[in-house]
């Protein structure tokens, strides 16, 4: 760190190149922050402020809407069920994937690159057309109103992605460690639980990460899969501010920024493994 | 290598974990149920409806416990509706009712899944006019006539919003009716000397003067998505110019099309109108052009009934009056207003308690509602003898019913896709982009609407 | 690689989780939405068989067969011009990263931030930012003299799609900036090196050696911005609204799809049904296209 400091230093004093990367490089963080700051600063007026004068200044510092999102709104329940939700499907859909990409990435065997294409054609289509089939196929279950029932939704929607990325990182892991553990006797589970799984953990939190977002994000699934109000989550409850003529806007800000803050404390923690992850997972499609 | 043996176990175990889920799901009726789901639904909902009938008359005494859930798309008005159904559980001991809001764009969604399974609600806020047809010709809602009694309280045009369009048959109680005029600012009125307009003539003055004085005379959105309101705004402004209730009748009988004379320079007026609406109309929101009204930038605000909520939380100090519009100089039918019935609750077919809903409904349709209807939600109520407290909401009442005119578009012309309402403020805004005249705005509307519009049916 | 596969037992074990539960939960619905396509329907029940009777109906019913090509088009605008910008920065933006500078932890997750925000909410705050009336945009126009180039941004048919696809790139910027940034940390030092010793300046370096290396990540993120080009809708929904005003000036195939399904008549549900199933195989295709594309450069770079 200190090192990079001086390095930086010293070309800064070098040459005037570096001071445009610089203003470039800080600027657009500026474009990036700006815009997101009004956010924040709207949650903290009154909803008849916002109406009167959409930016401005906030006249006190207000935090009474975070209170009634979070009280009045039932948003600690909704984080919760967030949280389990959220957590369940992500770990169910990288579970399911590492095994899958593990053999899709290593291997070629009768079918591979069928299966490798079926895996990727997920990504491709508008989940919103399949609402009514895979109601009716949840309600068969008998999982319609169940954090269960919808866990399962959400984790067959991040397998595309999690195959289609965790897949290149098995190919591109060197084939020397599996033989080696290979001639010591080995069996494929032993080789893929002890030597190769330990070796696409980045890879693992990167796919888990990039899932968590739009997971955590999403209303339209839990809108129509969920019933009661106790299993909602923390965008539907945001959609309770939403009205036909409305909108209590205060709240709802308020709202979005406990919905965003555990994304953002995320991906702080978790930047360095996310860029390690990708570097190694990048390769090929 | 001790490495490698601390991750294992703990991923090993998610992976089984994994497995059980996966087969769990599959296992537990994944094979014979998942082929046939949709394609009996149709099957499934009459016969389900005609067991239930049978069963709760013949088994379900009135007073047991039952829970009725009631879905709406408005998230505003949940303490109101909850209030309300106080009264209802207070005189119909063992009735519980649930009111669940959803958010409004998504509602129609929400509804098609909702309707189609088990878990729906009991009770349903039902979409106006055109809006209702996809549940009732998929046999998702229960025909109300001929089983409840207080659809006497409504007259037929205020039941078309929940009549079948094939059967004829009714689907739901009305619960509102919205009329459109225009909302003036008295003290900006006071102040340049202007009162209420009688005359067509009144009424350039007033939009002059306000223009000359630097306020903007009319406040209005037609930024996407909120265009909604250009096609109300028509009717409003043009009606007596196009013919009102006369051409409607010969619309729809097809003695007429929109493309007649009439109908296109009512289009015409409104690119009059234009110069006193705000600059770039075409990028002010519905929320911006309410904020430019009460911040007291704009004089007047063509809008609904139903705001009238918003202008007391937001703006309780601004005095408030309502005119209509009057004829122009050629019009060939007198001044009118706009009204709309906005939609209705009807009983879903699903319901494992659809005597108990249908008995609420019927409530619902009871001057008792109406009165808490006007009261609590403040709006117009379209059972006889309910009258609102707010005088401004009261004015609106008073002038739809000396002189209604419907919402033309909404109320004939929603049946079918492309839908009138849709094409015509679309072609507005383009007659107002200087894309389209307001004969090819006619033109269009005609097109789209000959899709799938036969007169006289 | 290449090595013989393990028995047929042991690859089910691997494979069958995932499989099954893709299958069951995503594909096994879809497929059944695309099946409704060759059926009559009345709201959300199924009638007949019709055959092809929607897709005439979507390629020929007023006004669907003009709003068909066009979001098609506009598709494959935002595609191309999203390409070009988020490549070109999010490029610029990795390799500037590379050289070190300080604040480069919080520089990139600013970068990423608007990623994690919902697209509702993004555009939301966009529409108040470029509002004709109290948007700050304008008033800087105006009060730097400049009040010509003030416009409604969103209500210009002439404006609002390109704005729309700005905003998209900075609200996308921070995944092609990663996958660049780790592309590039994955290329050894040596390389570069060597270059150099052998004369190359900084420049040629990258011409030379490094922007051949990225291939696969120009891959990837080709396939991914163009399924998402091609997915887009809420945000263009919460600039342009659900009918991609003005004027359909930014309508979208998920738009239409949209309005198709859940805003048309009666029968929609078969319509929507078609429309869905074209959407699919164009996507499908091209991204199968580009994918045999950059397979086959990066075989000819190795």
């Amino acid at each position: 760190m200190t090192t990079q400091t001086v390095g930086t230093r010293r070309s800064f004093g070098r040459r005037p190149v570096e001071v445009a990367i610089r203003v470039l490089l800080w600027g657009y963080a500026g474009l990036v922050i700006a815009p997101l700051s009004l956010v924040v600063l709207n949650s903290l007026r009154p909803t008849r402020e916002i109406f009167r004068d959409p930016i401005a200044l906030p006249k006190s510092l207000n935090f009474e809407s975070f209170q009634v999102a979070w009280t009045e709104a039932n948003f600690s329940a909704y984080f919760l069920n967030s949280l389990v939700i959220t957590v369940a499907s992500v770990t169910l859909a990288t579970a399911v994937s590492v095994l899958a990409a593990y053999v899709l990435g290593r291997y070629r065997f009768r079918g591979s690159g069928l299966l490798a294409v079926f895996f990727l054609s997920g990504l491709l289509l508008p989940f919103r057309l399949a609402i009514l089939p895979l109601f009716l196929l949840l309600q068969s279950l008998g999982l319609v109103d169940t954090r269960i029932g919808l866990i399962l939704v959400y984790a067959a929607t991040g397998i595309p992605f999690s195959v289609f990325i965790l897949s290149a990182f098995f190919r591109q892991l060197p084939g020397e460690l599996t033989e080696a553990a290979r001639i010591d006797g080995a069996g494929e589970f032993t080789i893929f639980g002890r030597v190769m799984l330990p070796l696409v953990r980045p890879g693992m939190a990167t796919v888990a990460i990039f899932q968590f977002v739009p997971l955590w994000n999403d209303f339209f699934f839990p809108l129509v899969l969920l019933r009661s109000s106790d299993k909602l989550t923390l965008p539907v409850g945001m959609t309770r501010f939403f009205g036909e003529f409305q909108t209590d806007w205060s709240t709802l800000f308020a709202g979005i920024i406990i919905t965003t803050l555990p994304l953002i404390v995320l991906f702080l923690v978790a930047t360095k493994q996310i860029i390690a992850g990708l570097t190694a997972g990048v390769g090929k499609i | 290598m001790s490495r490698y043996g601390r991750g294992s176990p703990a991923s090993l175990a998610v992976l089984l974990a994994a497995l059980a889920l996966v087969a769990t799901a599959c296992g537990g009726g994944g094979t014979p149920t998942t082929t046939q789901g949709s394609s009996d639904t149709g099957g499934q909902t009459t016969t389900t409806k005609d067991e239930m009938t049978d069963t709760t008359e013949g088994s379900m005494p009135e007073a047991e416990e039952v829970t009725l859930t009631v879905w709406s798309w408005r998230p505003e008005d949940e303490d109101a509706y909850n209030e309300i159904f106080d009264v209802y559980e207070a005189a119909n001991p063992g009735v519980t009712v649930e009111f669940v809001p959803f958010v409004n764009t998504d509602y129609n969604n929400i509804l098609s899944t909702g309707l189609a399974g088990e878990g729906g609600p009991d009770v349903v806020q039902l979409r106006a006019y055109g809006g209702i047809q996809p549940l009732i010709e998929a046999g998702q809602l229960v025909p109300l006539d001929g089983e409840i009694d207080t659809l006497s309280n409504f007259s037929e045009d205020a039941l078309k919003v929940s009549t079948g369009l094939k059967d004829g048959r009714v689907y739901g109680v009305p619960f509102a009716y919205q009329a459109f005029a225009v909302f003036y600012n008295k003290a900006i009125f006071d102040e340049l000397g202007l009162s209420e307009p009688t005359t067509w003539e009144e009424w350039t003055n007033i939009l002059d003067t306000l223009k000359g004085a630097g306020y903007i005379p009319i406040s209005t959105p037609a930024k996407d998505p909120d265009t909604w309101m250009l096609a109300i705004i028509h009717d409003t402004i043009g009606a007596p110019r196009y013919g009102g209730r006369q051409f409607e009748k010969e619309v729809l009988a097809g003695e007429t099309d929109f493309t007649d004379p009439d109908y296109v320079a009512s289009i015409a007026m409104m690119n009059d109108l234009l110069p006193y609406l705000p600059d770039d109309v075409i990028g002010v929101g519905y929320q911006d052009s309410k904020t430019l009204f009460i911040t007291e930038a704009a004089a007047m605000f063509i809008g609904g009934s139903f705001e009238i909520g918003f202008w007391r939380d937001n703006a309780p100090d601004l005095d408030l009056g309502v005119f209509r519009v009057p004829a122009p100089p050629d019009a060939i039918a007198p001044a009118s207003t706009v009204g709309w019935m906005d939609g209705s609750f009807g009983v879903n077919a699903n319901s494992d308690a659809v005597d108990a809903a249908k008995k609420l409904v019927e409530w619902m349709g009871s001057k008792e509602f109406g009165d808490l209807f006007t009261k609590k939600i403040k709006q117009l109520s379209p059972i006889p003898g309910t009258a609102p407290e707010d005088p401004l909401l009261a004015r609106f009442g008073e002038l739809y019913q000396e002189s209604p005119v419907s919402y033309l578009h909404l109320v004939n012309f929603r049946y079918g896709d492309p839908r009138g309402d849709v094409l015509l403020r679309e072609g507005i805004v383009k007659m107002w982009l200087g894309e389209m005249t307001p004969e090819e705005v006619a033109q269009r509307v005609q097109d789209g609407i000959s899709q799938w519009f036969t007169p006289g049916g | 690689m290449g090595r013989a596969a393990p028995p047929w037992p042991v690859l089910v074990v691997f494979l069958a989780p995932a499989f099954l539960l893709y299958t069951v939960f995503l594909v096994f619905p879809l497929a059944q939405a695309l099946f409704f396509s060759l059926f009559e329907w009345t709201g959300s029940v199924r009638g007949g068989f019709v055959g092809l009777r929607n897709f005439a109906e979507l390629f020929g019913r007023f006004p669907l067969n003009e709003q068909l090509p066009r979001a098609f088009l506009h598709n494959t605008i935002f595609f191309v011009v999203t390409m070009a910008i988020q490549v070109s920065l999010g490029l610029l933006f990795a390799v500037l990263f590379q050289r070190g500078i300080r604040g480069k932890q919080f520089l990139r997750t600013v970068y990423v931030l608007p990623f994690m925000i919902s697209p509702l909410v993004v555009g939301y705050v966009w529409s108040l930012i470029l509002n004709p009336t109290f948007g700050p945009v304008n008033a800087g126009l105006k009060a730097i003299g400049l009040d010509a180039l003030a416009r409604p941004w969103l209500g210009d048919p002439t404006t609002a799609f390109p704005v729309i696809m700005l905003v998209n790139v900075w609200f996308w910027l921070g995944f092609p900036m990663l996958l660049f940034a780790a592309g590039l940390a994955a290329i050894p030092e040596d390389y570069a090196e060597a270059a150099r010793v052998d004369g190359a300046n900084s420049w040629q370096v990258f011409r030379h050696v490094t922007f051949p290396l990225l291939t696969p990540v120009f891959g990837t993120v080709t396939v991914l911005t163009f399924i998402r080009s091609f997915n887009v809708f809420g945000l263009v929904w919460a600039l342009g609204g659900v009918d991609g005003g003005p004027a359909g000036s930014t309508d979208v195939l998920g738009l239409l799809f949209y309005r198709t399904a859940f805003r048309g008549g009666v029968d929609a549900f078969g319509v929507a049904s078609a429309l869905a199933v074209i959407m699919f195989l164009v996507i499908f295709g091209a991204a199968m296209l580009f994918r045999a594309w950059f397979h086959r450069i990066e075989a000819g770079l190795t």
